[in-house]
C-alpha cells in the first residue's frame, strides 16, 4: 500500500501541468548559475594570475631592497562557482611592506560597483530562492487539495493507516521533486569537467556536502508545505500561509537577524581604528625623533672640542655604528606600532565576533540562513575569509620583511636616501646605489585555507538545524494528519 | 458601471483574508524597513563622526603643518541612502588626502563587515521590488480566470456590462484596493523618520516621494501583468505558475544575467593592470629624480636656513614635476577604463531593462543617488576637496604639499626651542553634497517612461485578451 501511494504521488507530480514549467525553469537556472559561475571563476583566475605576474615584474624592476614592496592577491577557488558568499565583498589584495599594516582592500564590488547592484547568481542562490519556492508550490495542497477534490475521503475509506498515507505522501513528493531536479544539478556539475575546472578530491567532497545541504533544505520545504496543508482546510489559505512563510524564511528573517545584532553589539569602524593606530604611530614617531635628537646631541658634544679634521674623521669612523643604533631604535619603534596595530585589530575582531555570533544565532531561526551559512563554510567563502587571509598575510609580512632586511644587509647598501644637513658641513645627500634585485629565495605567500574537517565541523550546527526543522515539520504534519477531517463538507 | 465594478473589486479585495494577511505583513515590513533605515542612519552617523574625531585627534600635538599625514575624508551617510541603499555599502567610504595625486576610496561597509554582506540589508528597493511585486501577483493572478472558475464572470457579463469597462474597472479597483492602504504604513514610516530624528531636508522628502511614486508605478506593472496573464489563460493555477516564473526571471535572473553578460562582452582593463602600470611609471620617475637629488648643491657660503629653503624648493619642484607627469599618465589610463566601463554599463543596463524590476532598481538608486555613479560622485568631490586642502597647506607652509617626503629638522647641536602647536581645526572641512535629482533627470524620466510603458503594454494585452475571453 505504501508503494502504491508513493507511486500515485509521484505520478500526480510528474504529470501535473506545473511540473514541466517548474522543471524547465529550474533546469535552466541551475545550469545558467553553474555556467555563469564557471565563467566568473575563470575570469577572476585570469585576473589573479595577470595581477601576480605584474607584481613580480614590478618587484624585479625595483632598484633597492628598502623600497621593495609586494602585493598579495586573494586566490580564487573553484567552490566560489557554487557559493560565492562574501568573495566579492571582501578585499582582493593587500600591500606587503615594512611600514604599512596588512589589510585586504579593493573588493570586486568596490572596484566595479556595476556588479554590486544586482549581485551574482550562484547555485546557492537558486536553491535558496527558486527551488524552495517550487517545493512549496508542489506541496501546499498535498492534503487539503485532496480533501477539496474528494480523493482523500475516498482513499481513507480503504483500510489504509493514516501514518502510512502521510509518510508515503512525503516520500512520493520528495522523490518526485528531488530526483528530477538532480538531473540539471548533475548536468551542471558535469560542466565543471567540460570546462576543466581544477577540482581536487577535497573540492568534490565539499561539493557533495553542499548538495547534501541543498537536499536537506529542499526536504524541509517539502515537509513544511505538507505541514501547512494538513493544518489548514483550504488550499488557497495554505498557499497564502506557505508563501508568506517563504518570504519570511527566505528573505526577511536572515536579514532581520543580522540587523538586530548590528543594533545590539556596537562595533567601531575600520576608519576609526585606523585613525587610532595613526595616532599611536604619530606619538611613537615623535618620541623617536625626540630621542634621536637627544642622542645626536650627546654624540656631537664630545666632538665639538676637537679640531675640524679630527672631528670629521671621528664622525666617519662612527657613522656605521650610529646608523646601526638608529636602525635598532627605529625597528623597536616599528615593532611597538605593529604591536599596537595587532592589539587594536584583535579588539575589533573580538567585537565583530560577538556581533557575528548573535547575528547568526538570530538568523538561524530560518533554515534558509542555516543553508547559506553551511554553503559558505563549505565553499570557504564565509565571513572568516577576511580574518583568515589577513592572519596569513600578517605572518607572510614578517617573513617577507625579514627576507628583505637580510638581502639589504647582504647588499651592503642602506637602500634609502639619506639627507644630512649640518651647520658645519652643509647639506649632504646620499641616494644610495641602484642595484638589480635578485629575487631568488623570496618567500611565497600561502593562503591559510580551512581544512575539509574544519569546514565540515563548522557546518554541523547548520546541518543539525536543517535536519531538526525538517523532522519537526514532518512530525507536525504527521500529528495533524492523524486528526485531519477528510470530509469535504467541512 | 465602471464605478460599480471598481467598488465591487474594492470590497472583494478589502474583505478577503488574503488582504488582511498580506497587508499586515507588508505594513510590518515597511515599518521595519523605515525603522532599520533610521537606526542604520543613526549608527552610521555616529561611526562617521567618531572616525572624523579620531582623524582630527591624531593631529593633536603636531607643531608643523608638513607633519600632517594620513589625513582622511569620509563619505557621510545620507538620510535617503538608508532607505534605498544601492551600492552605498559596496564602495569605499574613506579616502586619504595628500594634497596631490590620485584619490582612491577604501573601507566599504561590506568589505569591512562582511557579516552584513551575507544577507544584505532591508530597504525600500527590496520591499517594493521583491515583496510587494509578489503580493501584486498574489492578488491579481486569478482576477479574470478565477472569476470564470467560480462562475461569477459569466453572471457579470450576462448583464449589460461592456467588457472594456469591466477590465478597466478591475485594474482600477485592484490598484486602489492595494495601493491606497499601503500608503498608511508608508506615511507612518515617514513619521518614524521624523520621530527618530533623521534630518530629512526638503530635497530628501522630494526624493522619498519620487521613490514611493516609482514603487507604485512598478507595483502597477505587476498588477497589470497579472491581469494580462489571467485574461490570457483559462485556469488560475496556470496563470499563477506563469506569473511566478516571470517574477523569478524579472526580479532575480534577468538583472544579474544582464550585468554578467555585459561584463564578459565588454573588456574593461582591470584595476590591477592600472595600478601596476602606475606603480611602475611612478618608480621610473622616482629613479630619475633620485639621480637629480644626488647632484643637488647649494652655492658655497649660503647660510644654513637659506640652504634648507633652497633644498625644500628643489624637492618641491621635483615633486610637483613628478605629480604632474603622474597625473597626466593616470588620467590617460583612467580614461581608457572609464570609457570601457561606460560601454559596459550601457550594455548591462540596456539588457537589464528588459526586466521591470531592474528598471525600478535603477530608477530608485538614481533618485536616491546611490547608483553606480555614487563612487564617481564621491571621488570627484574628494578631488575638489584635495585642491582646497592643497591650497590651504600651501598657504601654511609656502609649498605644494608633497605626498611622499616629509622633512623633519632635528636640532642636535643646540637648545631646542619649544614650538607652537598647529590648530587642526583650521583645516578646511570636507562636505559631501549629494548630486541633485535633476543631475540624473534624463535617466529618471527614461526609467519612469519604461515602467509606464510596461503598464500600458500589459494593460493593453489584458484588454485585448479579455475582449476575446471565453467566459463559459
Amino acid at each position: 500500500m505504501f508503494a502504491t501511494i508513493v507511486l500515485k504521488e509521484l505520478k500526480s507530480i510528474l504529470v501535473s501541468p506545473k511540473f514541466p514549467v517548474t522543471f524547465a525553469a529550474s533546469s535552466v537556472l541551475v545550469l545558467l548559475s553553474v555556467f555563469m559561475g564557471i565563467r566568473e571563476y575563470r575570469a577572476s583566475l585570469d585576473q589573479y594570475q595577470a595581477a601576480g605576474a605584474l607584481v613580480q615584474q614590478e618587484m624585479r624592476e625595483s632598484r633597492g631592497w628598502m623600497a621593495l614592496s609586494n602585493r598579495v592577491y586573494r586566490e580564487p577557488d573553484p567552490m566560489q562557482i557554487f557559493a560565492s558568499g562574501v568573495h566579492n565583498d571582501v578585499g582582493r589584495l593587500s600591500g606587503i611592506s615594512t611600514w604599512e599594516p596588512v589589510k585586504l582592500s579593493a573588493s570586486a564590488y568596490s572596484d566595479d560597483p556595476i556588479f554590486a547592484l544586482f549581485r551574482f547568481i550562484d547555485f546557492t542562490f537558486i536553491v535558496q530562492v527558486v527551488l524552495t519556492l517550487f517545493a512549496i508550490l508542489f506541496t501546499y495542497d498535498s492534503i487539503n487539495g485532496e480533501r477539496e477534490s474528494g480523493t482523500l475521503q475516498l482513499m481513507l475509506s480503504n483500510a489504509v493507516p493514516r501514518a502510512k498515507v502521510i509518510t508515503a505522501k512525503f516520500a512520493g513528493a520528495w522523490l518526485g521533486l528531488v530526483v528530477p531536479i538532480s538531473v540539471p544539478v548533475l548536468l551542471g556539475i558535469s560542466l565543471l569537467l567540460v570546462y576543466k575546472v581544477p577540482m581536487t578530491l577535497e573540492h568534490w567532497v565539499r561539493l557533495g556536502f553542499l548538495i547534501g545541504a541543498s537536499v536537506l533544505l529542499f526536504t524541509f520545504f517539502i515537509a513544511f508545505g505538507i505541514l501547512v496543508s494538513s493544518v489548514t482546510r483550504r488550499s488557497n489559505i495554505s498557499f497564502l500561509v506557505c508563501l508568506v512563510s517563504w518570504v519570511a524564511l527566505a528573505l526577511i528573517v536572515p536579514r532581520a537577524g543580522m540587523m538586530m545584532a548590528g543594533q545590539v553589539v556596537k562595533v567601531p569602524t575600520d576608519a576609526e581604528i585606523d585613525s587610532q593606530r595613526d595616532s599611536f604611530s604619530k606619538d611613537r614617531w615623535n618620541a623617536h625623533f625626540k630621542g634621536l635628537e637627544e642622542k645626536w646631541r650627546k654624540r656631537n658634544e664630545p666632538l665639538r672640542a676637537l679640531p675640524e679634521k679630527e672631528r670629521e674623521a671621528k664622525r666617519e669612523e662612527m657613522e656605521w655604528t650610529w646608523a646601526e643604533e638608529d636602525k635598532k631604535d627605529r625597528d623597536s619603534m616599528q615593532a611597538a606600532i605593529d604591536g599596537n596595530g595587532r592589539m587594536l585589530r584583535e579588539e575589533l575582531r573580538n567585537r565583530k565576533g560577538e556581533r557575528e555570533r548573535l547575528a547568526f544565532a538570530l538568523s538561524r531561526f530560518s533554515p534558509v540562513a542555516s543553508f547559506q551559512l553551511a554553503a559558505m563554510s563549505l565553499a570557504g567563502t564565509d565571513i572568516s575569509l577576511k580574518p583568515r587571509y589577513e592572519d596569513a598575510l600578517e605572518a607572510y609580512r614578517t617573513t617577507f620583511n625579514k627576507y628583505k632586511d637580510e638581502k639589504q644587509r647582504e647588499s651592503g647598501s642602506s637602500g634609502g636616501i639619506r639627507i644630512q644637513i649640518d651647520t658645519d658641513r652643509g647639506i649632504k645627500i646620499d641616494v644610495g646605489r641602484e642595484i638589480a634585485l635578485d629575487l631568488t629565495g623570496m618567500p611565497e605567500f600561502t593562503a591559510n585555507r580551512p581544512s575539509l574537517s574544519e569546514s565540515v565541523s563548522a557546518t554541523v550546527v547548520d546541518f543539525g538545524l536543517m535536519g531538526l526543522f525538517s523532522i519537526l515539520s514532518f512530525a507536525g504534519a504527521f500529528a495533524m494528519f492523524l486528526r485531519y477531517d477528510p470530509r469535504y463538507a467541512n | 458601471m465602471f464605478k460599480l465594478i471598481v467598488e465591487k473589486e474594492l470590497r472583494e479585495i478589502l474583505g478577503s483574508v488574503k488582504f488582511a494577511v498580506t497587508f499586515g505583513i507588508s505594513s510590518l515590513l515597511l515599518l521595519l524597513t523605515f525603522y532599520i533605515g533610521a537606526r542604520n542612519y543613526q549608527v552610521s552617523t555616529g561611526q562617521y563622526e567618531a572616525a572624523r574625531r579620531e582623524n582630527m585627534r591624531k593631529l593633536d600635538g603636531l607643531t608643523e603643518w608638513e607633519e600632517v599625514r594620513n589625513f582622511r575624508v569620509y563619505l557621510p551617510p545620507q538620510p535617503v541612502s538608508s532607505l534605498v541603499m544601492g551600492v552605498s555599502n559596496d564602495i569605499g567610504r574613506t579616502s586619504e588626502i595628500r594634497g596631490a595625486g590620485e584619490i582612491s576610496a577604501r573601507d566599504s561597509k561590506y568589505g569591512e563587515d562582511p557579516v552584513y554582506a551575507v544577507f544584505r540589508f532591508l530597504d525600500l528597493d527590496f520591499i517594493f521590488q521583491i515583496v510587494l511585486s509578489l503580493f501584486a501577483i498574489l492578488f491579481a493572478y486569478d482576477a479574470v480566470n478565477g472569476e470564470k472558475e467560480r462562475g461569477t464572470l459569466r453572471l457579470t457579463l450576462a448583464n449589460a456590462v461592456p467588457r472594456s469597462a469591466y477590465i478597466a474597472g478591475k485594474i482600477a479597483g485592484s490598484f486602489l484596493a492595494l495601493a491606497v492602504p499601503l500608503l498608511i504604513p508608508i506615511l507612518l514610516g515617514a513619521l518614524l523618520l521624523i520621530a527618530m530624528g533623521v534630518p530629512m531636508a526638503a530635497a530628501d522628502w522630494n526624493r522619498f516621494a519620487l521613490i514611493v511614486g516609482a514603487g507604485y508605478v512598478y507595483f502597477g506593472v505587476f498588477l497589470s501583468l497579472s491581469l494580462f496573464v489571467s485574461s490570457a489563460t483559462e485556469k488560475s493555477s496556470t496563470s499563477f505558475l506563469l506569473l511566478l516564473v516571470v517574477w523569478i526571471f524579472s526580479v532575480m535572473i534577468i538583472p544579474r544575467t544582464a550585468v554578467l553578460l555585459a561584463g564578459r562582452a565588454v573588456d574593461v582593463p582591470t584595476v590591477d593592470e592600472l595600478v601596476s602600470q602606475k606603480s611602475r611609471y611612478s618608480a621610473s620617475l622616482w629613479q630619475e629624480h633620485r639621480k637629480k637629488m644626488a647632484d643637488f648643491r647649494a652655492p658655497e657660503d649660503t647660510p644654513m636656513d637659506k640652504v634648507m629653503d633652497q633644498f625644500q624648493k628643489f624637492m618641491g619642484d621635483l615633486d610637483a614635476e613628478r605629480t604632474e607627469k603622474m597625473n597626466a599618465f593616470s588620467q590617460r589610463l583612467n580614461e581608457t577604463r572609464t570609457n570601457a566601463q561606460a560601454v559596459q554599463e550601457r550594455l548591462a543596463f540596456g539588457l537589464a531593462r528588459i526586466s521591470p524590476s531592474a528598471v525600478f532598481s535603477l530608477l530608485g538608486t538614481s533618485i536616491a543617488a546611490t547608483g553606480v555613479h555614487l563612487k564617481d560622485d564621491y571621488k570627484l568631490q574628494a578631488e575638489q576637496y584635495q585642491k582646497q586642502y592643497a591650497e590651504f597647506m600651501k598657504g601654511k607652509t609656502g609649498r605644494n604639499p608633497s605626498g611622499s617626503i616629509v622633512f623633519r629638522t632635528m636640532t642636535t647641536d643646540g637648545d631646542q626651542q619649544e614650538k607652537k602647536k598647529i590648530n587642526p581645526g583650521e583645516l578646511p572641512a570636507f562636505t559631501f553634497a549629494q548630486p541633485p535629482v535633476r543631475s540624473a533627470l534624463g535617466s529618471i524620466i527614461m526609467d519612469f517612461g519604461i515602467l509606464a510603458l510596461f503598464n500600458m503594454v500589459f494593460f493593453a494585452g489584458a484588454f485585448v485578451a479579455f475582449l476575446r475571453f471565453d467566459a463559459r
